[in-house]
Parts: structure tokens; sequence; C-alpha cells
């Protein structure tokens, strides 16, 4: 190379590029005093400005922006804290609680399964079961009925079918919401004066 | 598997031994301590960057402030495969430029801000370079030094003082500056030298 190194090439072994275009700038630099002069130079101003220190704001600066920061936490991330809040602290514990819920589960397992090969039994179960609260509820509202209207009305009740029921239900629930509006009105009429 | 662990366990996990995207993550699932320790990685370089571009205490603290309420209430928007720090640059450097265009403030003494009434006000503004482990005469000479160069930095062209801050007092690739700053790699390249131009010819006396 017979003259003195480009900007840019100072630039190059400054940024410490390598490469093959750079060996023959190297090999420059390590005869001519000028442009070793010049490349140290660029150097130490380099080092200066990596030593240059950072500052630090006030003490009260992350409070200052942490009040203005929304922080928002997603459904999902709540519904697993709430779950975690759940959980045990200790390993011990943890094992325990893990053991509890395998079994737990392992049982219902069991049991789902047993219920599934007897289809039929549970079945005839839950119609039983059905059948006998459906008894309970029809029971109750004749007594009720009965004391409200007195026995006729029952009969009337049973002789008309499911929408002689509907009906009745209807007209118990208008006359309900009358009679819950009435004493809404005595409540508050005195207040209004 | 490092962010489900941490989830797992949020209250004995050390968040200062994750990664920033990490926390990054664990921040958009409103976690405030993961919000308070990317602050806390980030005040000192942002505030400096932001500092060293508008030379005003005050002022750098409100576009810091700025800086982090913006990119924090908007964590949901940031994407991993990209560097947290990156972003974080981009909206303090898009900051202050604005403020800069506003204010058109882009030349102030080392010894403090412009807009300082008094002597004591003058000081509070002030660039303070020492460094705490150096001789009284290591240290005049440092700060000297360290003023000078503080001095010749204000004297850039914003641009070059962005570009010439993020590579060599961040220590940011030209890559990563130019995709931080949203210039061609060319232009930052171009960018730098002229500043490491500058700022040679602006203390040449100081090597005499």
């Amino acid at each position: 190379m017979d003259r003195h190194l480009l900007p840019e090439e100072i630039d190059q072994l400054l940024d410490g590029d390598v490469g093959f275009g750079t060996a023959p700038l190297k090999t420059h630099v390590r005869a001519c005093a000028a442009c070793r002069a010049e490349l140290d130079d660029a150097r130490a101003l380099v080092r200066q400005l990596e030593h240059m220190p950072h500052f630090q704001p006030s003490a009260l600066f992350a409070d200052r922006v942490m009040a203005q920061v929304q922080v928002f936490v997603p459904w999902h991330v709540t519904a697993l804290d709430t779950l975690r809040g759940f959980m045990p602290r200790t390993r011990t514990a943890r094992a325990f609680a893990w053991g509890g819920f395998g079994s737990a589960a392992l049982v219902l397992t069991a049991l789902s399964l047993w219920l599934l090969t007897r289809l039929d039994a549970v079945i005839f179960a839950i119609d039983m079961v059905v059948g006998r609260v459906r008894a309970a509820v029809g029971s109750s509202l004749a007594d009720m009925v009965a004391a409200l209207f007195g026995s006729t009305a029952v009969h009337a009740f049973r002789t008309s079918g499911t929408v002689g029921l509907w009906m009745g239900l209807t007209v118990l629930l208008l006359l309900a919401a009358v009679t819950a509006r009435a004493m809404r009105a005595v409540v508050t009429g005195p207040r209004r004066r | 598997m490092t962010v489900s662990l941490q989830i797992a366990l949020p209250s004995s996990y050390d968040l200062s031994t994750l990664p920033d995207a990490d926390v990054a993550t664990l921040a958009k699932e409103g976690r405030e301590a993961a919000f308070r320790e990317l602050v806390h990685r980030y005040e000192r370089p942002v505030f400096s960057l932001i500092f060293r571009m508008v030379r005003d205490r005050e002022t750098a603290e409100d576009l810091a402030q700025d800086t982090f309420v913006r990119v924090l209430n908007h964590i949901d928007r940031y994407r991993p495969e990209f560097k947290f720090s990156s972003w974080l640059f981009k909206i303090a450097n898009n900051l202050t430029i604005d403020h800069l265009r506003k204010r058109q403030l882009d030349t102030i003494s080392i010894e403090g801000s412009p807009h300082a009434a008094t002597t004591a006000e003058a000081e509070a503004t002030s660039v303070d370079v020492r460094s705490h482990d150096e001789s009284p005469l290591e240290e005049i000479e440092s700060r000297e030094l360290g003023s000078a160069i503080e001095g010749a930095i204000a004297q850039l062209r914003p641009e070059y003082r962005s570009c010439i801050l993020l590579r060599h007092v961040e220590g940011r690739s030209y890559e990563e500056i130019a995709a931080t700053l949203d210039l061609p790699l060319g232009t930052v390249k171009t960018y730098i030298h002229r500043a490491r131009h500058e700022l040679r010819e602006a203390l040449a006396h100081l090597r005499t």
C-alpha cells in the first residue's frame, strides 16, 4: 500500500472488522507511524467514550413511572394465582395433596366406569328420584293452593291438566307482583310526602 | 420452561437472573415486580442517553418517565423475537428528537441547563463526570477530559449524538442502531464516522 489509510479504513480497524480486506491495512499500520498514530488516537477516543458513566435519575423515578403504569392482570393469570393460593407451601404437604387428588380421581373414574356398565340400573334410579321429587313438589303446591283458595281449586287444577296448572301459576305470579307493588307503594308513600 | 417455572413460584424467583424477553413476558401477565425490574434495568441507560441529548436533568427525567410509561403501558405489543432494549431506546430517542425539534435545544453547556436562573440551579443541572477512585490530580484531569467529551458530544448534531452514544456508551451494534433509529445501515455508519471525526477534532487540543 503506497498511501495513508482513508478515514473509512481507520473505522474498519477501529470496529475490529475481520476479513482478507483488513490484512493489508494492518500491515500498513505496522509500517506507517502517521497512520498508527491516527489509529491510536481514534482508539483512545473510543475508550474514553466507552468509559463514560451512566447518570442516575432521582430516587423516586421508578415509583413515579409505576404510578402511571396500568398493571393489567389477565383473567387466566388471576385464576391460576387463585388456584396456586390453595396449594400447600411445603414439598411434603404438596406431595400429600397430589396423592389425595390422584386417589380421588382414581376412585371417581372407577365409579364412573362401574356405573356405565350398569346403565339400566342408573336410569331406573334417576327415574325414581325424579318421580319422588315431582310428587313432593306437587303435594306442596296442592297444600299451598288448598290453604289459599280451598280444596275446590285444587280439584279444578287437577282436572284441567297441564294448561290449568300453567294458568294457575300465571295468576299466582301476577297476584304476587301486584301485592309486591302495592306493598312498595305503601312503604315509599309516606317518604314522598 | 424457565418462565413457566417462575410463574409457578412468582414470590421465590429472582427476576434479576432472567433475560429481558422473559421479564417482559411476566410483565405482560400483570406481574408488577416484572415491570419494576424492567425499570430498574434500564432507568440509568435510558436516562443517560436522554440527558446527554437534552442536557437538562428535569427534562431528561420527564422524557425518560414518558418513555417507560409508554413502553410499559403497551407491553402487550412487545414481541420477544426483538430486543426489548432496542424497542425502549427507539421510543426514548423518538421522544427526545421530538422534544429537541420542538424546543430547538440541541447544544448546551456542560456546566448546566441554559434555563437555570441561579448558580445553584446551574450546578444542579450540570454534568458530574467524576470517577470515585481517582486521586485529586487525576480527578481534575479526568473531570476536565470528561467534561470536554461531554461538551464535544453536546456540540454534535442530535442524530450523530444518538448514534455515537448508542454505539460506544451503550455498546450496540450498527445493525441494532439502524433498527432502533429506523435508519439505513449505511447512514448509521456514516453518522458514526462523522461523529468520531468531529469529536476527535473537538478534543484535539487536549492531546497536544
